[in-house]
C-alpha cells in the first residue's frame, strides 16, 4: 500500500491480533461467568397474579376487533368494574425498599463482579501491555477532530487521523463485537459491555418490582377510552 | 403466516412475524461481517468502502425478497422497506470494524 508510515511486522502478531483475539474471548467468558453466578430471581405469586392480568387485559385490548361488541364490553366490564373488577380492586402498598432486600444487594453485586470488575481489570491491563503502540489504519479518511479519539496514548501532532492506537483499538472492539456476539451467543447475551453500561446509567430502577397499581391504572385507562369496531362485519360474504 | 380478510384488514401473527424478524436480523448480522471482510481483502478506501456497503445491504434485501417470493413477501414481512432500513447504521459498525480489521491485516503491515 501507499503508506507514508512503515508498521513493524511483529506489531501485528504480538499486538494488533492479541487485542481482538482477547477482547472477543473475555466477552465469552463474560457470559458463561454470569450464567454461572447468576440465581434464578423468585417471583411472588401476587405478583406473577398481578402481570399475568396485565397481560390479559392487554391481549383483549389488541385483539377487540376479532369478538362482537357484547362479549367485548362484558369482558371489558369484568376488568373496569366500579368497585371489584379486576383491574380496580384495592391493593396494599407492597413496594419493598431495596436496600433492606438482600437479595436485590447480593444481585447488584453479582452485576458489578461481572461487569465493572473485568472492565477495569481488563482495560488497564490492555493499556499498561499495548500502550503506546500505532496498530492499524482505518481504510477512510477522517477530520482532525477524530485524532483525540483513535489516538488516544499517542501525541503526535503531524501523525495523520486516520491512524489508530492500541488503546483505541481495544476500544473499537468492545464497541464493535456486540453483534457478532449475538450471532455467536444468540440474543440476550450477557458479552456485551456497552449494553450494560447502559444499564447501569438507566439505574436500578428497572430492577425494582413495579407497583402493580400504577399498571393497572394505566391498563384501565386504555381499556376504558377503546372504541370498539368490528373488523369481521362482512365476513360472511367473504367466506362463502 | 397471515389470512387475509379484505384488501386493508391483514391479521398477522405476532410470534411468526417477530421470528422472522430476528432470523433477518441474524442474516445481516453475518452479512456486514462479511461483507466488512471482503472490503478489508479486496483494499476498498474511503467512498469505495461505503458504496460497497450500500450495495452490500441492497443485495441482501433483494436476496430476502427473492426467497419470500416478490410476490409473496407480504405474508412474511409487515413492510419492505423496513426490511431495508432496519439497523443500517448499526450494522454499520459491525462493517467497519471488519473492514478496519482485514484491511489493517493485509494491507497496512
Amino acid at each position: 500500500m501507499t503508506a507514508d508510515l512503515i508498521v513493524d511486522h511483529e506489531i501485528r502478531l504480538w499486538v494488533f491480533l492479541p487485542i481482538v483475539v482477547i477482547t472477543f474471548l473475555v466477552g465469552i467468558l463474560r457470559h458463561y461467568i454470569s450464567i454461572l453466578i447468576s440465581s434464578q430471581k423468585k417471583v411472588e405469586l401476587q405478583q406473577l397474579r398481578d402481570s399475568q392480568l396485565i397481560l390479559r387485559a392487554k391481549l383483549l385490548r389488541e385483539n377487540a376487533k376479532y369478538i362482537p361488541k357484547s362479549t367485548f364490553l362484558m369482558r371489558r366490564y369484568a376488568f373496569n368494574k366500579e368497585e371489584e373488577g379486576y383491574l380496580t380492586q384495592k391493593r396494599p402498598n407492597n413496594t419493598q425498599n431495596a436496600m433492606t432486600d438482600p437479595s436485590v444487594m447480593t444481585d447488584m453485586l453479582k452485576g458489578n463482579v461481572t461487569n465493572v470488575l473485568p472492565m477495569l481489570i481488563i482495560g488497564g491491563w490492555i493499556n499498561w501491555m499495548f500502550s503506546g503502540f500505532i496498530t492499524t489504519k482505518v481504510p477512510f479518511p477522517l477530520t482532525l477532530r477524530f485524532k483525540s479519539m483513535l489516538q488516544r496514548g499517542i501525541e503526535l501532532s503531524h501523525l495523520d487521523a486516520s491512524w489508530v492506537s492500541s488503546a483505541s483499538w481495544y476500544f473499537l472492539n468492545v464497541f464493535g463485537l456486540r453483534s457478532i456476539y449475538a450471532l455467536v451467543l444468540g440474543e440476550n447475551n450477557a458479552a456485551d459491555q456497552s449494553r450494560q453500561m447502559q444499564e447501569q446509567m438507566s439505574g436500578a430502577a428497572t430492577n425494582m418490582p413495579q407497583d402493580p397499581r400504577v399498571a393497572f391504572k394505566a391498563e384501565w385507562e386504555a381499556l376504558e377510552i377503546l372504541e370498539h369496531q368490528w373488523a369481521l362485519s362482512n365476513i360472511e360474504n367473504t367466506l362463502i | 403466516m397471515s389470512n387475509k380478510n379484505n384488501s386493508e384488514n391483514v391479521a398477522y401473527n405476532e410470534l411468526a412475524i417477530r421470528y422472522n424478524l430476528s432470523v433477518v436480523e441474524y442474516v445481516r448480522t453475518s452479512m456486514a461481517a462479511l461483507s466488512g471482510c471482503t472490503a478489508g481483502l479486496l483494499g476498498l478506501t474511503g467512498l469505495y468502502g461505503a458504496a460497497f456497503y450500500i450495495f452490500a445491504v441492497t443485495s441482501l434485501w433483494l436476496m430476502v425478497l427473492f426467497k419470500a417470493g416478490f410476490k409473496t413477501w407480504k405474508s412474511y414481512f409487515i413492510s419492505r422497506k423496513g426490511l431495508l432500513t432496519n439497523g443500517f447504521f448499526g450494522h454499520l459498525f459491525t462493517y467497519i470494524l471488519c473492514w478496519t480489521f482485514i484491511y489493517g491485516m493485509v494491507h497496512v503491515y
